[in-house]
């Protein structure tokens, strides 16, 4: 008897389903936990003032305030705080990728004294929380004159970031022996193998990496709380603290509508380079 | 082959290559458009205002520098910011700060600039004409209240001060608590309690709220309202053991276990009151003057809503004092000062402060824009009587420069929180409050030196 030819009723059928239901049942039930909070946001963002705070809880808006989102878009220079953002995410993703990548290759193709001790300082320096950087860092900076002025990210770019040479070096060096060997049969440096062969065959890996870097520096808040001005900070800095009454008081529903508006960019890279993404991350061996 | 492939001139390419690249790149984005200059083109000076949204708009930078010819850099307010900057040596020129717990803890630390010669030169803030809210930041040495004046507040509220829902009230047939004669602390719980309402276990109407501005204040005023001091002489130590520390504190804890209000075992959603009372949901909010701003707008809750003096405790002094007074100070080093004056006089007696008084939102903090409240309305004039009245009160409760009230509210809701939820007794939570506070007024003490 053949797999294609078991009895629709038969008990390993019945199991398969049973299986698959209890499975489907417990991802619907994830993807709602993960889903919820989003999508409260949104209620949020359609409600009226009054309504925040009505008991019992109005889990639907009454009539729904779809005007919050052109005036949240409205009330502050979103689009000026959007190209800040957009402006330090592009920049830093795509000099933390390359960098990241020229790293990762050093460390998975050549060979050097006290390589290993220095990819384990480098693994361990992610243990290491970014508040306790966070004064020495300022005082850095402001001594280089760079406070206010977006060198910080290109610096941090140039200076590759552990968890993604982490990524990098795990790829590169699952790639054969034979690439290298060959490479230098033709007479090829490690600078071009990295150029004309290992970086063009890791294309899902330099996505997921762009898609990573660019995520953390859209939503990273205190960087740029701490180092910019309010008027060239990002829009993290901006839907955080900018929706306010004249009196200080937070004017929730149209920092829920702008919170919305602020994950969408995030949502359209990761729908565009998903698959990358996920590839990359499978071979790198970290799925 | 493979020794061909690992050989040094190779590796020290890469690398070179590396450290190349790296400075190429640098070099490269300098043509670029990537520096933001800090500089100001054209003429004038530049102040770096550290402020928040609300204090600050950017029209109002505009306005600045259309009447006074300076240009403001606004910085968001951080408190990390602020003393990276601090630390830097390069502070902002203003910086926002709230006088009641700010202004001692800072003055302290040697690194605010003392402004006598700056009032006692100005034609626009006139000594005589400061409300007496400012001694709020003034600091000797030793207390609050006394000594040089090291920032201003840009307007105030008698934070000890309650709004109440008539219409609350009258679905209740609680009778109303008068508007110029206190009601006691004990009786303000009781009206709380009966103006409550629960279904199915959620509170659905808090019968008050009472939480003072931050837990530091609240504790000082309401013990001071008791006739005592949550303080010792020094500063360098509290005591919740004393008989009026512990009947304040007892009574917070009642308030905190009965549920007739926002608590930190009960948090409010909303964050702050506005709402909540708005909808409806809370018959008696602890905000003083300045919420008469958000109530004003809203008609139908104006007709309903009246200003009540501050709760004393039975036999008690009459304390009504400002918990918050939030305004600017002028760091010692500041790179601007002259120009931050000039903008520090614009901001708190020219016509930002004008607009502010006629608001609502706060009472003003110079005697000559008193007649711009807002007295039209019926509900404006009650308001403003109420408030006027309450005024006589108003003195200034001093608290110790050795502790932030960011981190006493931490260290008071982290112990006290047992204690709300009934676990623990008043008189343990006081031996519990002492030693944990004292151990960082200690620590405090040992920074200022």
């Amino acid at each position: 008897m053949t797999a294609t030819s078991v009895n629709p009723k038969s008990p390993a059928r019945m199991r398969i389903r049973v299986n698959r239901l209890v499975l489907y049942t417990v991802l619907v039930v994830v993807t709602g936990l993960f889903l919820g909070p989003f999508g409260w946001l949104v209620l949020t963002g359609l409600k009226a003032p009054a309504e925040l705070a009505a008991a019992p809880v109005h889990w639907l808006p009454t009539h729904f305030q779809w005007h919050n989102f052109a005036d949240a878009y409205r009330l502050i220079d979103f689009l000026g705080y959007a190209r800040n953002s957009l402006i330090i995410a592009t920049l830093y993703a795509t000099l933390v990728t390359l960098s990241s990548a020229w790293v990762g290759f050093g460390f998975a193709r050549l060979t050097a004294p006290g390589k290993k001790t220095l990819f384990g300082i480098l693994i361990g320096s992610m243990m290491l929380p970014q508040m306790i950087t966070l004064l020495p860092t300022y005082l850095i900076f402001a001594k280089l004159g760079m406070v206010d002025t977006y060198w910080p990210w290109v610096l941090w770019g140039l200076s590759s970031a552990p968890y993604l040479v982490f990524l990098f070096r795990q790829f590169f060096a699952g790639l054969p022996r034979e690439l290298e060997e060959a490479a230098i049969v033709d007479g090829c440096g490690y600078a071009g193998m990295f150029w004309r062969i290992f970086l063009p065959q890791s294309w899902p890996v330099l996505s997921a990496s762009f898609v990573i870097a660019f995520t953390w520096t859209w939503g990273d808040y205190i960087a740029p709380q701490l180092l910019l001005s309010t008027d060239r900070s990002t829009l993290a800095v901006a839907v955080m603290t900018t929706y306010v009454s004249s009196a200080g008081t937070p004017i929730t529903n149209l920092q829920a509508a702008a919170s919305v508006m602020y994950v969408v960019p995030i949502l359209l890279v990761f729908l565009v380079a998903q698959r990358g993404f996920v590839a990359g991350l499978s071979t790198s061996g970290l799925k | 082959m493979q020794t061909h492939a690992r050989a040094p001139v190779s590796r020290r390419r890469f690398l070179a290559l590396s450290a190349a690249g790296a400075a190429a790149g640098a070099a490269s984005l300098g043509g670029c458009a990537l520096q933001v200059s800090t500089g100001v083109s054209g003429s004038g000076e530049t102040v770096t205002m550290m402020v928040k949204a609300d204090d600050l708009s950017p029209d109002l930078v505009q306005q600045a520098k259309k009447e006074t010819g300076i240009t403001i850099k606004r910085v968001d307010y951080d408190i990390t910011k602020l003393i990276a900057m601090l630390t830097s040596g390069s502070p902002p020129d203003l910086v926002r700060g709230v006088g009641a717990v700010d202004a001692a803890y800072f003055a302290a630390r040697d690194v605010m600039q003392e402004l006598d010669d700056y009032f006692a030169a100005s034609s626009v803030l006139r000594l005589d004409d400061l409300d007496p809210v400012n001694d709020l930041w003034r600091y000797d040495g030793r207390s609050q209240g006394k000594g040089p004046r090291y920032g201003m507040a840009k307007d105030f509220s008698q934070d000890s001060m309650f709004w109440f829902n008539t219409a609350a009230f009258d679905k209740k047939g609680v009778t109303y608590p008068s508007e110029t004669e206190p009601v006691t602390f004990d009786e303000w719980l009781d009206d709380a309690r009966r103006l409550a309402q629960r279904s199915q276990g959620q509170t659905t109407v808090f019968g008050g709220s009472y939480n003072g501005l931050v837990k530091l204040t609240l504790m000082a005023t309401m013990t001071a309202s008791a006739g005592g001091s949550l303080f010792s002489d020094d500063f360098s130590r509290v005591d919740f053991t004393t008989p009026e520390a512990r009947k304040a504190l007892a009574w917070y804890i009642d308030y905190c276990r009965l549920k007739v209000g926002p608590s930190p075992v009960l948090p409010d959603p909303n964050g702050w009151d506005g709402p909540t009372y708005q909808a409806g949901r809370l018959a008696m909010s602890n905000s003083g003057y300045w919420m008469g701003g958000m109530i004003g707008t809203d008609k139908k809750l104006a007709q309903v809503s009246r200003l009540a003096p501050a709760p004393v405790f039975a036999g008690g002094p009459r304390i009504s004092a400002c918990q918050g007074g939030t305004g600017l100070w002028m760091p010692r080093k500041a790179k601007n000062k002259d120009a931050a004056w000039r903008v520090f006089e614009w901001f708190f007696g020219e016509a930002p402060a004008k607009a502010r008084a006629s608001s609502g939102w706060g009472i003003p903090t110079l005697k000559s824009l008193r007649p711009l409240m807002p007295a039209k309305e019926e509900y404006q004039k009650r308001t403003l009587r109420a408030q006027e009245n309450e005024l006589r009160h108003f003195s200034v409760v001093s608290l110790s420069p050795y502790i932030s009230g960011d981190a006493f509210e931490a260290l008071f809701n982290q112990v006290a929180t047992p204690a709300m939820q009934g676990e623990m007794s008043v008189d343990s939570l006081a031996g519990h409050l002492n030693s944990t506070i004292n151990q960082q007024l200690k620590r405090g003490k040992e920074q200022v030196g």
